[in-house]
């Protein structure tokens, strides 16, 4: 049900995340950076694999509207991968996420030694303003997070497991749905590539393109 | 020995006296003054009271201070043309509160006497603490000389090296906090 690029994506992200927490609190800011970076590099690979990756992953096969959501909680939904509601929590932890990587950014500590890569391209007030935020937002994306196990316990509990298709990509087969499509490797090698090269640019302040 | 290189580095000053590049013995004399300073830091005799709290204001004045000119430096030397005017400002303005930080950290001035960023690790090394003040007030006049100078590649140069002397000294002596 999971292809192997979205698998890595979900548990690297998720350590990812623990390991920002760890580093800033023990004030390893540079690994921190580093960490937000990566991060970075995750979400945007994320956001072209939902464009060119397989059936499961696209954005196009699981954001669904509020009449497909009504659906769904009337219990008349049969699928593989995200369920319409389980879409909106996908876009929700994506989208807190990048949040709050572009907050840490900008962001810059009170005596401006540790520095978001594009903090300089933003006032000192722009800056003070985002590391707030930036602190505050944390506990929104533990929100998010606390919600999305809960949600996974609820279904457990309901009888279906949804940890283990997360670390093999497999599940039982539903029948009368089509199984998912599979993209090609080498695709996901180049949008990490794009990823990477962007991510790159970033962190060196953003420059001009000049020729 | 110091005698004569303060000798020749007053000389030298007297004859650099308006023009922009310091010389090198000048440099090699400001150190030796950074160091006394600093070493003037933690050796100096305990205060309490309303001396000790007098010295944690300025102290937070002037770290503050020296905080926002590096903030506006950095976004300053980031522009494609940066506004030199502006970097000597900045650069006078940290050299200046660096040579008086040689005068904030005497004891009784740590965490256990009120709301500070200084850990009181401070005086418990006062040794290594002197030797990374001395370090940054020593980056923070190489960094004038090189603002004044105008040479952006120096500025560039030194700018770099003074934030590490901040950063080195933070990792081990600045505690968060928060206003």
């Amino acid at each position: 049900m999971w292809d192997l690029p979205i698998r890595l994506f979900h548990w690297v992200l998720a350590g990812l995340i623990a390991f920002s927490w760890w580093s800033i609190e023990y004030h390893h800011g540079d690994w921190h950076i580093w960490s937000g970076i990566a991060i970075l590099t995750l979400l945007l690979f994320r956001l072209l694999w939902g464009v060119v990756g397989s059936s499961t992953a696209r954005f196009s096969s699981f954001i669904r509207g509020p009449t497909a959501i009504r659906r769904y909680l009337g219990g008349d939904w049969r699928g593989i991968g995200h369920s319409p509601l389980g879409a909106l929590s996908v876009v929700a932890l994506l989208g807190a996420t990048a949040v709050q990587v572009g907050l840490g950014l900008v962001a810059e500590d009170e005596d401006g030694v540790m520095t978001g890569p594009l903090s300089r391209l933003v006032s000192i007030d722009t800056s003070d303003a985002a590391r707030n935020l930036h602190e505050i937002w944390f506990y929104v994306l533990l929100a998010f997070i606390a919600l999305h196990v809960a949600a996974i316990l609820f279904f457990r509990w309901r009888g279906k497991k949804l940890i283990a298709p997360m670390i093999t990509g497999k599940t039982a087969e539903e029948p009368g749905t089509a199984p998912m499509r599979p993209a090609k490797w080498w695709l996901a090698i180049v949008c990490l590539v794009i990823a990477i090269g962007i991510s790159r640019w970033v962190l060196a302040g953003a420059p001009p393109f000049s020729p | 020995m110091r005698r004569f290189a303060l000798m020749i580095a007053a000389t030298s000053v007297l004859i650099a006296c308006g023009s922009s590049r310091p010389s090198q013995a000048s440099n090699s004399a400001a150190n030796g003054a950074a160091n006394v300073a600093a070493s003037a830091a933690v050796a100096a005799a305990p205060v309490s009271g309303a001396k000790a709290a007098a010295i944690m204001h300025e102290r937070h004045e002037g770290m503050e201070a020296i905080g926002k000119a590096n903030k506006q430096l950095r976004r300053e030397l980031g522009a494609s043309a940066p506004d030199l005017a502006a970097v000597r400002a900045a650069a006078a303005k940290i050299a200046g509160l660096a040579a008086k930080s040689g005068g904030w950290f005497p004891a009784g001035t740590g965490p256990e006497v009120g709301k500070t960023g200084a850990k009181p690790e401070i005086w418990q090394d006062p040794k290594d603490f002197a030797a990374k003040l001395a370090t940054f007030q020593r980056g923070s006049q190489a960094f004038d000389a090189a603002a004044r100078s105008g040479n952006l590649d120096a500025i560039h140069a030194r700018f770099t090296d003074l934030g590490g002397t901040c950063k080195s000294c933070h990792d081990k002596y600045r505690s968060e906090m928060h206003h």
